[in-house]
């Protein structure tokens, strides 16, 4: 334990870019190719080869399917160790994989799983982790610039990892575009090579006891969006009718979702998704700056709220001082009345 | 097993994120006089250390890693209802990032012998979510992050934890020690009790122990930190054109428009 902080790298060592694939029961999280797509703009840049790293049980589909959206090779370690994710078998893996083959930048998608999984595999490969990350580039050295909100959104700190390696970031879903797989990949398979497995079950930490999964929404897809806050008082009702009239989705503050009033997976902000619709409307919401940084690409955003100073105002395009209560089911009748016009 | 477990908290001094806001016309941040506060998520760790030491026994010990001052939120935790503090202190710690920071919480929970440690989700001043599976890497223990509920079974010698996944949850069944980090808002925070709050602001002490007492001074500060600051940009602000309209008819013609 009290040894130094490990043998001086030589960076130079290093190489290509890595995109590990989030899956679950064999389903790629979309971050997974997001993620894919990105890395394959840095991989050209730096003129490394981009490795998709595939870890699950009968997931070899997902290597091909890496290949075909632009990986020129993936790692699958395949077996039941892997299903479903642990923290543990898939570190030790990952610590495996890492010392064998040195890659030089490692993109781990945001989410719950994604993060659990990078901040576990840091620490043996002495890596550099940057958290959360919403823009990535390289400079002209090759290094990483993993650029993130901080502050609640209001500036944007660049990390680089100068001498340490890999450079890891784990990266907002909703970011990146995912972009479609080629259609005809027939060498996938070639470029796809089973690696060793390093993990036995005994030699595990942690049980899955139950998973239960399935039936929740995905609302950074959508195109409209209509957000309540604490200014819902309970009723929710206009925000799912207005988004139902306008083919769009609810989504909420953190305080509307702690509240109870709307799903955890429909919660936008710092600590819930990053959302950018053509529409965001924004009834009963206040403005605070751990919202504003999940919605402020939105390419229109509406607010309603009944207090005229409130600081959601300045970030809408267009305002409207009144209860949601009122105004929401004004305009939807609206909506629905010239669709029946139209049709 | 007999006499419990030996509970381990992890708290954070951060600005008080409340009083930081943000000047829509320059994207600057106004938090000069930020007040520095316990991190919010660290109240639901700290009530699960509680709240478990209450199912099994044993004791539950706070640790902060800081300068001096930090020992406040060492003093909220005892208030609250820990049984001791642990203050991490050295001028080699300055400028760490979240590797020597969660190898300094490891070392530290290792020295305590601990059974459990619990953390918050993350800080609200970094939000990395980084240090609970760092501390659970450096010692090679299990990690259940994202936990919304507890359960142990004190004879199995596991602790079982609900954790949010996406699209649902999952329970899953830890070997100990185990580093778990809870959810934020996961539990309601018991109030401190009037005896305790005045223990905790008149007598209580916390333990320092320096990066030599860990045997980790080699390890710590800027110099082991992977990461560097390379910039800080202010956000441009995004332009809005921040229209008020009187009236639903007028809200809908806008909204006609971008449809």
């Amino acid at each position: 334990m009290s040894a130094a902080s490990g043998p001086e790298i030589d960076v130079a060592d290093y190489r290509d870019v890595w995109v590990f694939v989030e899956q679950h029961d064999g389903e790629a999280a979309p971050v997974s190719w997001e993620l894919l797509a990105k890395g394959r703009e840095l991989a050209d840049e730096t003129g490394e080869s981009l490795v998709a790293l595939v870890v699950g049980d009968g997931v070899a589909h997902l290597a091909e399917e890496a290949v075909a959206r632009g990986a020129d090779r993936a790692l699958l370690a395949d077996d039941p160790v892997f299903e479903p994710y642990r923290a543990d078998p898939y570190g030790e893996q990952f610590r495996a994989l890492v010392e064998a083959r040195k890659p030089s930048i490692v993109l781990i998608g945001g989410t719950h799983t994604g993060r659990d999984f990078a901040g576990r595999v840091a620490v043996p490969a002495h890596a550099g982790l940057t958290a959360d990350c919403t823009e990535l580039a390289v400079d002209e050295a090759g290094l990483l610039l993993a650029s993130r909100p901080t502050f609640g959104g209001s500036a944007m700190a660049t990390i680089k990892c100068p001498a340490h390696r890999p450079q890891m970031a784990t990266v907002r879903a909703g970011v990146f575009d995912a972009g479609e797989p080629a259609e005809a990949a027939e060498n996938a398979a070639e470029a796809v090579e089973s690696v060793d497995v390093v993990v036995a079950e005994e030699d595990t930490l942690s049980t899955v006891l139950e998973r239960v999964v399935g039936g929740v929404v995905d609302i950074t897809d959508a195109d409209v969006i209509v957000a309540g806050g604490a200014g819902c008082e309970g009723d929710v009702t206009p925000l799912v009718e207005l988004a139902e009239a306008l083919g769009g989705e609810v989504a909420a503050t953190r305080a509307a979702v702690e509240e109870g009033w709307v799903e955890p997976a429909r919660q936008v902000g710092q600590t819930g998704k990053t959302v950018r619709p053509h529409l965001y409307i924004a009834a009963g919401i206040s403005g605070a700056v751990q919202h504003l940084e999940g919605m402020n690409g939105s390419d229109v955003v509406v607010a309603v709220n009944t207090d005229p100073n409130a600081p959601i105002f300045e970030h809408a395009d267009y305002g409207i001082v009144g209860d949601l209560h009122e105004v929401l089911p004004a305009l939807t009748a609206m909506v629905r009345e010239k669709r029946e016009v139209a049709a | 097993m007999n006499d419990g477990w030996n509970i381990v908290v992890c708290v954070k001094q951060v600005p008080d994120a409340d009083d930081v806001t943000i000047d829509p016309d320059t994207g600057t941040l106004n938090r000069s006089d930020a007040p520095a506060v316990l991190n919010k998520p660290d109240h639901n760790a700290v009530e699960s250390a509680l709240a478990l030491r209450d199912a099994v026994g044993g004791t539950v010990t706070a640790i902060t890693m800081g300068p001096p001052p930090a020992s406040a939120v060492l003093q909220a935790a005892v208030a609250a209802g820990a049984d001791g503090g642990v203050l991490l202190t050295d001028r080699a710690f300055g400028g760490s990032d979240t590797w020597p920071t969660s190898l300094a919480l490891a070392r530290a929970a290792e020295e305590l012998d601990a059974d459990v440690v619990i953390c918050g989700e993350e800080s609200t001043d970094s939000s990395t979510g980084q240090v609970p599976p760092g501390i659970a890497a450096h010692n090679g223990w299990a990690q259940l992050t994202y936990t919304e509920s507890l359960d142990p079974r004190p004879d199995e010698g596991v602790l079982v934890g609900t954790r949010d996944v996406e699209g649902g949850y999952e329970r899953v069944a830890a070997a100990l020690p185990v580093v778990v980090a809870m959810v934020f808002g996961a539990n309601d925070p018991r109030p401190a009790g009037l005896h305790r709050k005045i223990f905790a602001e008149t007598e209580f002490e916390p333990v320092q122990w320096t990066a030599a007492d860990l045997d980790i001074e080699d390890r710590v500060g800027l110099a082991n930190s992977p990461t560097k600051v390379g910039g800080m940009d202010t956000a441009s602000p995004v332009e809005r054109e921040r229209t008020r309209v009187d009236s639903v008819e007028a809200l809908y013609d806008h909204l006609a428009e971008v449809l």
